[in-house]
């Protein structure tokens, strides 16, 4: 088994400096940020991220950019190809036009749930086709955050979202399963792909170390609490992604040559309704009354999951 | 007309508050128009609500510039440059502020009633900080010419699908903001005769100023979130052993290594999310209400 | 040695030797019928050496268009063409990347609009980006094609500009068909437009920027659009400056509406793209005849060159403006665009007509200007005019009783 081995073995060997600087009008509390920023700190400042619509379009609002790199707001199905332009641009001029290799730069994109797994996942599917040398993070809040928390392909079986309301017809909400973009992805076999939980700090920039130093698609989805969409306090965002990777409702895994490696795994798994009852999106499984079916559901697939890798 | 500006923050139930008020003034027999301003900040982040009430048909829309009453539901914001809530105030106009003391500086300059609504949101509310019952009772109390029937029907109206605890707490809350405030006097502004702009023909740019591009890199930091915070967590530093988690965890990035190896908090931009206080394996780091930042 | 050459080329084959004597760096495609050819000969020449870059095969237009304006703002001289459902599909892409200020030439190959699908063409296509900020150069011919990929990159990269620049031509009476091209020497061409050095700030390593990003407030996003408008109608000039130059280096001089035979006109046609020949020969057939016809041909129409367009006009009775192009509820575009230029005019046409015509390639012949010249004698006529008539009618009967036959029999 080919496992990339670590450089962060605790808290303080990770990098103080921050690429992204404060005063952002992100919520209070956001998880993706957290995931972001623990991400950039690992790759120094000569990036350029490729923003597709969504939350984290507010990060550059003018006249003002956080970035300590580079910034491309695009559009929602847009930032991949765009990632594609400047990828072939560089080396078009590395190669041809004697742009120094020290003017290279780190090609991010940056995109919600929404754009990965709906409007911009064709164009994603293409550029990992295309072997396409990049970073892609996905921050995964499970619904599309920006416009008020409606239903995504990454919504989960159960949560109530603005279009799929829990009603007396329809009782547990969303009544689809989560689209597994980490499979989708991983039959592409793009050369690194991880799921990162902004719980595991050491974890999550071990592996964008790895990934750094990589060529072609890097792909990375990160598990991202949101307190507003959710339904929870911004001080609880930490708690409710530890209790996602803790009842095993989100793996911690990386995929590298050919093989799944967890590498986070659950000592032994939490019941998810540990996780579930602590968020709003959730209440109407355990208000008015207990829906124990959905519930269950919920925990079987989990359980089918792990069951795979025992 | 009556023109009301309120300004709270995400997550205080500004718009709703604005909501009430115009379905309030409904309600009582009059025409009423309701619209919030979203910005693009979200939970913390200053939030502006307008209504207008009015006799007759409203020929008005969008943002209001000189407001006849404004409703200030934190008083943090009143040195927010970006909340601005004094905004285009002159001395006749009405201004109440969720406060427990009268702030000086406002009452030499204006009518002003300051009532504690944080005490009555721990009273009625079971201490959570949504203040669109409050704010709407006292806009409908200050106005003078809106029943407290037709408000407690806003109310009601405007909270459907909340369990009947909290509406009842909020149906509470209303009345007893409604029996402490006395209506206000709020003259009616004249018209002032209409002065043309002068208009500019605008000159072109090269490509780097006429096309959005900023090239001053993390120039974010210019902007100011400390403002954001309802509560200041506060490092002991008597207990602290540098372990650094509040470092690790802090999404925003606020939380800096100091020389001497102690976590050390940017309050210029820290939202007050308190995930620091909470993770602080010894809970070491205190929360305490933000308060006092009067101009 | 100079060595320029005169050889038969498609309009497709001219507008991929366009791009190659510009020495374009990158070519992000997607196929479209009648476009194909352009990026299929320019894969081949970027594969073999010809050309030093890279051509990416891209996902969708929406894909293709986005990453030719990220490269535009990594710093290369950028490429790419589409035509008709591309063209739509690439909408989004178009409008952002307008805004984004950076320079490339866009061809498109017109062809009409579904529903229903066909391949031929009309100017539905590159008429919905007339409002998305791109200078646009329609071309009659293919040696027209060639230049004005030429200038379109002077143009296009001009600092008063940058902005992208759309050549368009018709599908298959151009994109198809073959008639000589003056291909001039290598040398010469990059006297007039020299290898690409970007006259605004880049994405590399030492420069970080962050580029469109959002704004909130109607004042901020105004002073964006006035200087994307300032920008385009600065193109007007540009086009003239430009078209000088390469006048002196190459002998042709555009201007931005071609006028044929219209000293003594009575009768004007306004048209565009590879049917003004159509309606340059109906103008010479009915001079025969005695009738003062003319023609103005609009070349640049993007800035909308609405003062040269008025003065062409102006003393001229009557009229015609011909719209290959479809507005329901409102008849043809470019018409009231046309009428708008002239309303100040005071030696205004007495009349000017809207007719459509050549919608998914259908023909205009000789009979339909006759028609048309009726008309405009009219004092009645119906406006807007459409070229349509018996034989079409009884056609599309006949095409209706098989498209129900059954139902007729049971």
């Amino acid at each position: 088994m080919k496992v990339l081995t670590g450089v962060h073995k605790k808290i303080k060997d990770l990098h103080p400096h921050e690429a992204i600087a404060p005063g952002t009008g992100l919520c209070a509390g956001c998880g993706g940020l957290e995931g972001l920023r623990m991400g950039l700190k690992e790759l120094g400042d000569d990036f350029l991220i490729c923003n597709a619509a969504g939350c984290f379009t507010l990060l550059s609002v003018y006249p003002f950019t956080p970035l300590k790199g580079s910034w491309l707001y695009t559009t929602m199905g847009g930032p991949v190809p765009a990632a594609q332009g400047v990828r072939d641009t560089l080396d078009i001029r590395m190669r041809y036009r004697g742009l120094e290799k020290k003017e290279n730069l780190n090609v991010i994109v940056v995109a919600g749930d929404g754009s990965s797994n709906d409007i911009g996942f064709g164009a994603t599917s293409a550029a990992i086709h295309r072997n396409l040398d990049f970073i892609y993070f996905c921050y995964d809040n499970e619904a599309y955050g920006n416009t008020g928390f409606q239903l995504s392909a990454a919504s989960p079986y159960g949560s109530a979202t603005q279009t799929t309301p829990s009603t007396d017809a329809h009782e547990a909400g969303t009544e689809i399963n989560k689209k597994d973009l980490f499979e989708i992805w991983k039959a592409q076999k793009p050369i690194y792909l991880a799921t990162v939980s902004p719980r595991e700090p050491i974890d999550l920039s071990n592996k964008f170390a790895r990934a750094k130093d990589l060529q072609g698609p890097r792909m990375f989805i990160c598990m991202s609490p949101c307190p507003t969409g959710w339904g929870f306090e911004p001080k609880e965002t930490q708690q409710i992604a530890k209790l996602a990777v803790d009842t095993g409702i989100f793996p911690v895994k990386e995929y590298f040559e050919g093989e799944v490696v967890h590498t986070v795994r659950p000592r032994k798994r939490l019941p998810v309704e540990k996780f579930l009852e602590l968020q709003k999106r959730f209440r109407h499984l355990f208000e008015p009354h207990r829906q124990d079916e959905v519930i269950g559901q919920i925990q079987n697939r989990v359980d089918d999951y792990w069951r795979q890798y025992e | 007309m009556w023109r009301i500006r309120m300004h709270g923050r995400g997550g205080q139930g500004i718009k709703t508050a604005s909501q009430m008020l115009g379905s309030a003034g409904f309600y009582s027999g009059f025409q009423a128009q309701d619209f919030p301003l979203y910005g693009a900040e979200r939970r913390g982040a200053p939030v502006i609500a307008f209504t207008r009430i009015s006799k007759d048909a409203i020929l008005e829309r969008g943002p209001i510039s000189s407001p006849d009453i404004i409703l200030i539901g934190d008083e943090t914001l009143l040195n927010d440059p970006q909340s601005a809530p004094l905004c285009g105030a002159d001395p006749s106009t009405v201004i109440f502020v969720n406060s427990d003391r009268m702030p000086e500086s406002l009452a030499s300059n204006f009518s002003v009633t300051a009532v504690n609504l944080t005490d009555l949101c721990l009273q009625h509310l079971d201490n959570r900080m949504v203040y669109s019952s409050a704010l709407s009772a006292a806009g409908a109390r200050l106005l003078g010419i809106i029943e407290l029937p037709d408000l407690l029907q806003a109310v009601e109206d405007e909270l459907t699908g909340v369990s009947s605890q909290v509406l009842r707490g909020n149906l509470n809350l209303a009345r007893e903001i409604f029996e402490i405030i006395q209506p206000a006097v709020i003259s009616e502004k004249a018209n002032s005769p209409l002065i043309a702009k002068s208009l500019v023909f605008p000159q072109h740019l090269p490509v780097v100023d006429g096309a959005p591009i900023i090239l001053d890199p993390g120039n974010m930091a210019l902007r100011k979130t400390g403002n954001w915070r309802v509560e200041r967590p506060k490092i002991d530093y008597e207990q602290c052993n540098n372990c650094m988690i509040c470092y690790a965890r802090c999404p925003d990035g606020v939380i800096r290594t100091a020389p001497d190896g102690r976590p050390e908090i940017d309050y210029d931009h820290c939202k007050g999310c308190l995930i620091c206080a909470q993770e602080c394996p010894g809970h070491f780091i205190n929360t305490v209400r933000e308060t006092g930042m009067f101009p | 040695m100079k060595t320029s050459k005169k050889i038969m080329l498609t309009g497709n084959k001219a507008a991929a030797w366009g791009a190659r004597m510009a020495a374009v760096e990158y070519v992000p495609a997607f196929p479209i019928t009648p476009q194909t050819e352009i990026v299929e000969t320019l894969a081949k020449w970027f594969a073999d050496g010809t050309l030093q870059g890279k051509f990416t095969n891209m996902d969708s237009e929406h894909s293709m268009f986005m990453a030719a304006g990220s490269a535009g703002a990594t710093g290369v001289r950028v490429f790419t063409a589409s035509s008709s459902q591309g063209i739509l599909h690439g909408m989004e892409s178009l409008y952002t990347i307008t805004g984004w200020r950076t320079p490339m030439v866009i061809v498109n190959v017109s062809r009409a609009l579904a529903t229903p699908l066909t391949l031929e063409p009309d100017h539905n296509d590159v008429l919905s980006t007339r409002d998305c900020g791109l200078i646009q150069l329609h071309a009659e011919t293919c040696q027209e094609v060639f230049d004005f990929i030429l200038m379109g990159y002077r143009i296009a990269e001009d600092a008063d500009v940058c902005l992208p620049v759309l050549v368009n031509l018709d599908g298959f009476y151009l994109s198809f068909t073959r008639e000589p091209v003056l291909i001039p020497d290598e040398e010469e061409v990059r006297s007039f437009l020299p290898l690409y050095t970007a006259t605004q700030p880049v994405f590399q390593a030492s420069r970080p920027m962050a580029r469109a990003s959002a704004v909130f407030g109607g004042a901020t996003y105004t002073s964006f659009k006035l200087q994307q408008e300032l920008a385009c109608r600065n193109a007007e000039n540009c086009f003239n400056r430009v078209a000088q130059d390469f006048e002196k280096h190459f002998g042709r001089l555009y201007v931005p509406v071609e006028m044929f035979h219209l000293d003594d006109a009575e009768y004007v046609f306004v048209m565009s793209n590879s049917f003004a020949t159509k309606g340059k020969s109906a103008v010479l057939k009915l001079r025969q005849q005695g009738i003062k016809a003319g023609l103005l041909k609009l070349r640049l129409f993007r800035p909308f060159p609405g003062e040269a367009i008025a003065s062409a006009l102006a003393g001229h009775a009557k009229v015609a403006v011909i719209d290959q192009n479809l507005a329901p509820g409102m008849g043809g575009i470019t018409y009231p665009e046309i009428v708008t230029s002239l309303y100040a005019c005071e030696d205004r046409p007495d009349k000017i007509l809207s007719v459509i015509g050549g919608l998914g390639g259908k023909d205009i012949d000789d009979q339909d200007f006759m028609a048309i010249i009726e008309h405009l004698d009219k004092p009645d006529s119906r406006t807007p005019l459409y070229l349509y008539d018996e034989n079409d009618v009884s056609g599309f009967n006949r095409l209706q009783q098989i498209a129900k036959l059954k139902e007729a029999i049971s």
